[in-house]
């Protein structure tokens, strides 16, 4: 059976410097997949390729039966619809209230008018714990606050793939532990497919279906988090314990 | 032959930079077809670039107004030619001052307000962020603030005529003894509506050069904070340029 989202030999350099090399990623549908690396190896970059933020060099992405990388931006529209992001800095627009943020795509895509759209991002952000931010500005609240209003706007489209870049990052403990909850929920009672792109080890091994294992370029492994902790590749080792020396060539260290 | 290297390299990022603004030009055209403007955005931005603009066009007009009669009343005077004393402030207010004066001073204020939002709204992922919502930063962001920029400098063009010339009969008045009717009989008898509307086209091709230009440096940014500051700097530039090319060229071809 293919799989439901395919990156096929993609390449990406930005200038003269090469970031994806030939990478190649199978990820199956209603699974929870992790995508993790050392910082600048080309994972949020992978993610983006996907809904068309960024353009393979060379290679192809598949989605749903479906070649996705030479699309047009206006072809891209429709997928977008169907594969949200939730963006590692939030991206929540400043000039608007939670609410309005979250109404946002319903007004546009949903076709609710605005007080109708109002409504309905309330009952979106209440499913966050948010609901009492609603009038809110994002600058008015904490990191882990605007990342539970960002994924509540990525879900109100209901997409069937959301993508994470890096969602618990900068979180404190408990709250990434609610990430972690409420991205599991998603696979679990929605059905929804999550690519989840992080370092946060107790993340990964907590939540994960399957871990790819980003390294020069390539994806270097694939294994369920216990496959990956019993993995006898030094590489491997190297990133899930921390270890400062090693096989693991870390540009600019 | 370096200087000819650095020649070469400046007239192709003038000539990089140029293609990009009438690229986006005409994305905001196309825009158009069908006409779907998000109201909220619209509304949102014509109260922001235009209400909150009036005081500061009101101050600026009223002693434009004011320095074109003590410019011209002294000859006036000289001369008793008091049925010329409005003509002389009023023309060029009409024609000229007021149309340039306040399209630089919505540049400087609106125009630098919105490169930065937008510059900041792109360094912070936020257009990403809209894209990825299936909506297009163009149409979303770009065309409401085009429509807002033209619609209001006009407006405040108007405005800015109305308190310019009372500006000029005030000055006048006090300061150089020169009474309200004559003033009035003045601008009735010798300025011609056309005159008004020169001014009003001008400030409808102003409005949409300080548009695209503040839009076009706002979602082209690189470079974090710096680029964001680089990027405020070049769309004034490039906006006080647009407005001058553009007032000679309207002043050449239509009178």
């Amino acid at each position: 059976m293919a799989a439901y989202i395919e990156f096929k030999g993609v390449t990406k350099a930005f200038g003269t410097k090469p970031v994806l090399e030939g990478m190649d990623l199978a990820v199956n549908k209603g699974e929870v997949m992790f995508i993790i690396g050392t910082s600048g190896v080309g994972k949020s970059v992978t993610i983006k390729h996907l809904i068309g933020l960024l353009r393979v060099d060379a290679g192809e992405i598949w989605f749903d039966g479906q070649r996705v990388d030479d699309y047009s931006e206006r072809e891209f529209e429709p997928l977008r619809r169907r594969i949200g992001m939730v963006f590692q800095s939030s991206t929540l627009f400043d000039s608007m209230t939670l609410a309005e943020n979250v109404a946002l795509p319903l007004r546009k895509h949903g076709k609710l008018r605005h007080a109708d759209a109002l409504v309905e991002a309330k009952k979106r952000l209440a499913q966050v714990y948010m609901d009492e931010y609603a009038e809110r500005y994002p600058a008015e609240l904490s990191d882990g606050m605007r990342k539970r209003a960002a994924i509540a706007r990525t879900l109100a489209l209901s997409p069937e793939v959301v993508l994470f870049d890096e969602p618990t990052t900068g979180l404190d403990p408990v709250s990434a532990r609610r990430i972690d909850r409420l991205i599991r929920e998603l696979a679990e009672k929605l059905g929804v497919t999550a690519i989840v792109v992080s370092h946060d080890l107790p993340s990964i091994f907590g939540i994960a279906d399957r871990v790819a294992f980003l390294y020069q370029g390539i994806v270097h492994a694939v294994a369920t988090p216990a496959e990956l902790r019993a993995s006898p590749d030094p590489i491997v080792q190297q990133f899930i314990t921390g270890q400062s020396s090693g096989p693991m060539e870390t540009p600019g260290f | 032959m370096k200087w000819i290297e650095n020649v070469g390299a400046g007239a192709i990022r003038i000539a990089e930079e140029v293609g990009g603004i009438l690229l986006l030009t005409w994305q905001v055209l196309r825009s158009f077809v069908p006409p779907r403007v998000d109201r909220q955005e619209l509304f949102k931005n014509l109260h922001k670039m235009g209400n909150r603009s009036v005081p500061i066009v009101v101050l600026t007009a009223f002693f434009a107004g004011g320095l074109m009669t003590l410019q011209t009343g002294p000859f006036v005077k000289k001369f008793g030619a008091h049925a010329l004393a409005g003509w002389g402030a009023g023309y060029a207010v009409l024609r000229e001052i007021g149309p340039i004066l306040i399209a630089l001073m919505f540049s400087g204020r609106v125009g630098a307000n919105n490169t930065a939002e937008l510059a900041t709204m792109t360094v912070t992922e936020q257009l990403d962020g809209l894209r990825a919502l299936a909506i297009d930063p163009v149409r979303f962001l770009v065309v409401p603030r085009v429509i807002s920029m033209m619609v209001m400098l006009v407006a405040l063009t108007v405005i800015g005529d109305l308190v310019a010339l009372t500006g000029a009969s005030i000055v006048g008045r006090a300061m150089l003894d020169i009474e309200w009717a004559t003033m009035f009989h003045s601008f009735a008898d010798n300025l011609k509506p056309y005159d008004f509307l020169h001014g009003v086209y001008k400030s409808l091709a102003f409005g949409g050069a300080i548009a695209v230009t503040s839009c076009y440096f706002g979602v082209t940014v690189r470079g974090g904070a710096v680029g964001v500051g680089k990027a405020v700097n070049a769309a004034v530039v490039a906006a006080a340029v647009s407005i001058m090319l553009l007032d000679f060229f309207l002043t050449y071809t239509t009178g």
